[in-house]
C-alpha cells in the first residue's frame, strides 16, 4: 500500500472512520461545548491547565470539547445502557499545547468477553491507523487490571497499597514510592505515633479528639477525628517499612518488560516463586495475548511493561499506545487506549459496565509536519 | 495587542496602582526617586502624565488590570504584586521581567488547611491525604482559592493531582468552615486571619513570598521615545536606590595610593567616586560599612573623615536600564528566530 505523504488532516481522519464504520459501529459526535466540571471530576485538577475554558452568564464553567470517551460514555448513560454497544467518533477536540487536533476513535461498552474486545479495539486501531497513512508503529501494552491483583495478593496496610498504587509510573517514581520516608511529621508528630502505637482504632479516635479539645480546635473541613486517627496508625505502619522481601518482590515486579508472551512467562515464574495467586489475572493475559495473535497482529513486534503509566487513571486493565517505530519512546504516541469498566458507574451507572476504547491522535501522523 | 501603534514616537506608558495603600506606597516611591506622577483632570480619569519626563504618560488602574496589560503590551512599565504576575501571565518570564521588588505590598501565597487536621504538617502529608480522599469521600479535596495557576503548578510539583479548585471571589480563608472546601491556597499577611478561621499554614506550604514590584512589559512597542524615557525613569529609580543604600565618605588620608584604596573596596566594599586635587578622596560605601570606613580612614592619618548621605547617585549605565536593555533585546531575538 503506497500513500501519499503529503494527505491533509481531514482526509487521514475520513480514511481511519472509514475504516471504523465498516465494522458497522454507530457514529457519534458530541457538542463542542461542554461542561468543565465532569473532565476535571473525572481526570483531575491538573487537566484544567489543557483545557480551553469559558463562563456561561450563570457562572458555569465550559470548555471545549478535550476529549471524546466521557461526553459518549455519558451519552450511553442517558440512554439507557442496558445493551453493549459500540461507538465510532471523528473531530476536533481541543487542548492547550495541541490546540485544535482532529481525533478518530472508538468506545465499546458493555461486551462481557472482555479479552476479545480489548484485542479488537487495539486490531481496529492499528489498522485504522494503517489506513489513515501513518508510519509503521511500534505497540506498547499494560495492564492495571495485573497490577492491581498482584498488589492485592501481597496484603499490604492500606497506607502501602495507596502508596504503590502510583508505581505504574517508571522506576524512578517507584524507588521515591518504596523509600521509607525518613520524617515521621516533624518532632511533634513523633510524640502522637508513639503513644498510639499499641492502640486500636477505637482508642486512637478518643486520643484524637480528646487533643483537639484540649487544644480548643473545633473541627472543621471534610475530616473527622476518626480517619485523622486512622492515618496516625497508617503513619506507624509506614514507619515500619516494607519487609525486605515485600520490598524485592515489588520491584521486580515493576521490572518485567518483554514480548508478552515472554512477559507472562516471567510472572507466572514470580507469581509460582512468590507462592501469589495470579492465575486469573494471567489466564486473562494469556486470552487476551491469543486474540491478538488470531487478528494477524505481530505479538513479538509488542512490548509489555508492568510499570507502564498512563497519564488518564481511570484505567483499570489492558492497556496500549503505539508510537511511530523509528521514533523514541517519549515522543507523544499516535494513537493510545484501554479498558475502563470503573468509569461509567463514577459517571452515574448502578453497577461497573465493561468499556475499552481507542484514540487517534491524527494531528501526529506525519510527523509534526503539518 | 502589540504594534498597534509603532510609530517612533509612540510614549512610554507607566501604571500605578489606583487606589489605596498599594496606591500611596507606589506614589511614594516614584516620588523619592524625583518622579511625580499626576492624574489629569480630576481623579476620575484614569490617564495622566510623569512629570518632568518626556515622552511618559501615566496611567491608574487597578493592580489586576496591570498586570493584564504589562501582558498585553499596553503598558510598558508598571508597579504590580508578583503574586499578581505569577498567577494572571502565562510563562511570565517570556512577557515581562520584574525589575526590582519594591520593599512594600508584602504578603505571602500559602497553602492552609484545617488546624484540627493535626496530621498533616506537609505538603507530602497533603498528598498522602489527597490520595485516600476518594476512596473514602467519592470525591476529590476541594481547594479554594483565586490563584487557580499558582495552585495548579505548586501542587503538580508535589505530585497532588486529585483535587479539585473551588473557584472563590470573596473571602476565601472563609470557605473551609463553610463547607465549601477542605483547604484553600490564598495571600497572607500575618496569618491572623487564617488562625481565626481555624486554619494552619503547612510547614511547606509558602507558595510565594510576594511583594509589589517594579514590571516591565518586553510585548509592549518600546519605541525610541519610550525606550529613552524608561532609561530617564529608570536611571533615576536606581539613583535613588543607590544613594538611599549608600553614603558619602570624604577623608584626606597621609597616604592616598591606589593601595589604600584598594584595601577600602576590599575591606569596606567601598567604590572611589573622586580623587581631589590635594589628595582628598571621595567613596561611595554601603550605609551599614560608611561609618567604619571613616574611621579606618582617620586612622590611616586623615585629620577628619566625613560622612553624608546623598539624594542621587547617577551613573552612565545604571543596573535597571542595562536589564531592561538585555531583556528587550533578547526576546527581539527570539521573536526574530520565531521562537
Amino acid at each position: 500500500m503506497t500513500e501519499p505523504k503529503d494527505r491533509s488532516a481531514a482526509e487521514r481522519l475520513d480514511a481511519a472512520l472509514a475504516r471504523f464504520l465498516d465494522e458497522g459501529f454507530a457514529r457519534r459526535e458530541p457538542a463542542l461545548l461542554q461542561p468543565a466540571g465532569v473532565f476535571l471530576d473525572r481526570l483531575g485538577e491538573e487537566f484544567r491547565g489543557l483545557l480551553f475554558l469559558t463562563t456561561d452568564g450563570a457562572g458555569a464553567e465550559l470548555c471545549l470539547r478535550p476529549d471524546y470517551t466521557i461526553p459518549i460514555a455519558l451519552d450511553y448513560l442517558g440512554s439507557g445502557a442496558e445493551e453493549p454497544a459500540s461507538f465510532v467518533y471523528g473531530g476536533p477536540i481541543f487542548r492547550i499545547g495541541e490546540g485544535e487536533a482532529p481525533q478518530a476513535g472508538l468506545e465499546s461498552f458493555g461486551r462481557a468477553d472482555r479479552e476479545a474486545a480489548d484485542a479488537e479495539i487495539l486490531g481496529l486501531a492499528l489498522e485504522a491507523a494503517a489506513a489513515a497513512g501513518a508510519p509503521p508503529l511500534r505497540a506498547r501494552l499494560g495492564d492495571a487490571g495485573l497490577v492491581e491483583a498482584f498488589l492485592d495478593r501481597l496484603d499490604l496496610a492500606p497506607v502501602w497499597r495507596r502508596r504503590l498504587k502510583h508505581a505504574q509510573s517508571g522506576p524512578h517514581q517507584l524507588a521515591r514510592l518504596l523509600a521509607t520516608p525518613a520524617r515521621q511529621n516533624g518532632g511533634a508528630g513523633a510524640g502522637v505515633l508513639a503513644a498510639l502505637e499499641r492502640s486500636d482504632s477505637v482508642g486512637a479516635k478518643k486520643l484524637v479528639e480528646d487533643l483537639l479539645a484540649i487544644a480548643g480546635i473545633t473541627s472543621v473541613g471534610g475530616r473527622s477525628a476518626g480517619e485523622i486517627a486512622e492515618r496516625f496508625l497508617e503513619q506507624a505502619s509506614l514507619a515500619e517499612g516494607l519487609p525486605a522481601e515485600t520490598r524485592a518482590l515489588v520491584e521486580s515486579f515493576f521490572g518485567i518488560v518483554g514480548a508478552p508472551d515472554a512477559a507472562s512467562a516471567a510472572l507466572r515464574q514470580l507469581a509460582e516463586e512468590a507462592k501469589l495467586d495470579l492465575e486469573d489475572a494471567l489466564d486473562r493475559f494469556d486470552s487476551r495475548a491469543n486474540f491478538i495473535a488470531a487478528r494477524g497482529l505481530d505479538l513479538a513486534q509488542m512490548r509489555f511493561t508492568t510499570s507502564f503509566a498512563h497519564a488518564i487513571d481511570y484505567y483499570s486493565g489492558f492497556m496500549f499506545e503505539a508510537r511511530d517505530a523509528g521514533g523514541t519512546d517519549d515522543a507523544p504516541p499516535l494513537l493510545s487506549g484501554g479498558r475502563y469498566d470503573g468509569l461509567l458507574r463514577s459517571l452515574g451507572a448502578k453497577r461497573d459496565i465493561p468499556a475499552v476504547g481507542a484514540a487517534l491522535w491524527i494531528n501526529r501522523f506525519d510527523g509534526g509536519r503539518a | 495587542m502589540t504594534g498597534l501603534i509603532s510609530s517612533a514616537d509612540q510614549k512610554l506608558v507607566v501604571a500605578a496602582p489606583s487606589k489605596g495603600r498599594l496606591q500611596e506606597n507606589a506614589l511614594a516611591f516614584f516620588a523619592r526617586a524625583g518622579l511625580e506622577l499626576q492624574q489629569s483632570r480630576g481623579a476620575r480619569d484614569y490617564r495622566g502624565v510623569v512629570r518632568g519626563v518626556e515622552g511618559a504618560e501615566a496611567l491608574f488602574v487597578s493592580a489586576g488590570e496591570i498586570t493584564a496589560r504589562l501582558a498585553s503590551g499596553e503598558v510598558h512599565l508598571g508597579v504590580t504584586g508578583e503574586d499578581l504576575v505569577r498567577e494572571e501571565i502565562a510563562d511570565a518570564d517570556r512577557h515581562v521581567e520584574l525589575l526590582a521588588p519594591l520593599g512594600f505590598g508584602a504578603a505571602n501565597v500559602v497553602v492552609a488547611a484545617p488546624q484540627a487536621w493535626i496530621d498533616v504538617r506537609t505538603m507530602e502529608d497533603l498528598a498522602d491525604v489527597s490520595g485516600g480522599f476518594r476512596a473514602r469521600r467519592g470525591r476529590g479535596l476541594r481547594v479554594a482559592t483565586k490563584y487557580v495557576n499558582t495552585t495548579r503548578r505548586f501542587f503538580a510539583e508535589h505530585h497532588i493531582g486529585d483535587y479539585r479548585i473551588v473557584a472563590s471571589s470573596g473571602a476565601t480563608e472563609g470557605a473551609p468552615a463553610a463547607g465549601q472546601a477542605d483547604l484553600i491556597v490564598d495571600i497572607t499577611t500575618t496569618g491572623a486571619t487564617l488562625a481565626a478561621n481555624g486554619l494552619k499554614v503547612l510547614d511547606d506550604g509558602v507558595i510565594l513570598r510576594s511583594q509589589a514590584n517594579l514590571v516591565a512589559s518586553l510585548t509592549a512597542p518600546w519605541s525610541e521615545a519610550a525606550r529613552e524615557a524608561a532609561r530617564v525613569i529608570l536611571s533615576r529609580i536606581a539613583a535613588e536606590e543607590e544613594a538611599r543604600t549608600t553614603r558619602e565618605v570624604r577623608a584626606k588620608p597621609a597616604d592616598a595610593s591606589e593601595r589604600l584604596v584598594g584595601q577600602a573596596e576590599i575591606k569596606f566594599g567601598a567604590t572611589l567616586l573622586a580623587r581631589e586635587d590635594g589628595g582628598q578622596l571621595s567613596f561611595l560605601a554601603p550605609e551599614q560599612q560608611a561609618a567604619q570606613l571613616a574611621d579606618w580612614l582617620v586612622a590611616q592619618g586623615a585629620p577628619t573623615a566625613t560622612c553624608r548621605k546623598l539624594d542621587y547617585v547617577f551613573r552612565v549605565n545604571n543596573d535597571l536600564s542595562r536589564r531592561l536593555e538585555a531583556r528587550l533585546a533578547e526576546s527581539k531575538n527570539s521573536q526574530s528566530l520565531g521562537i
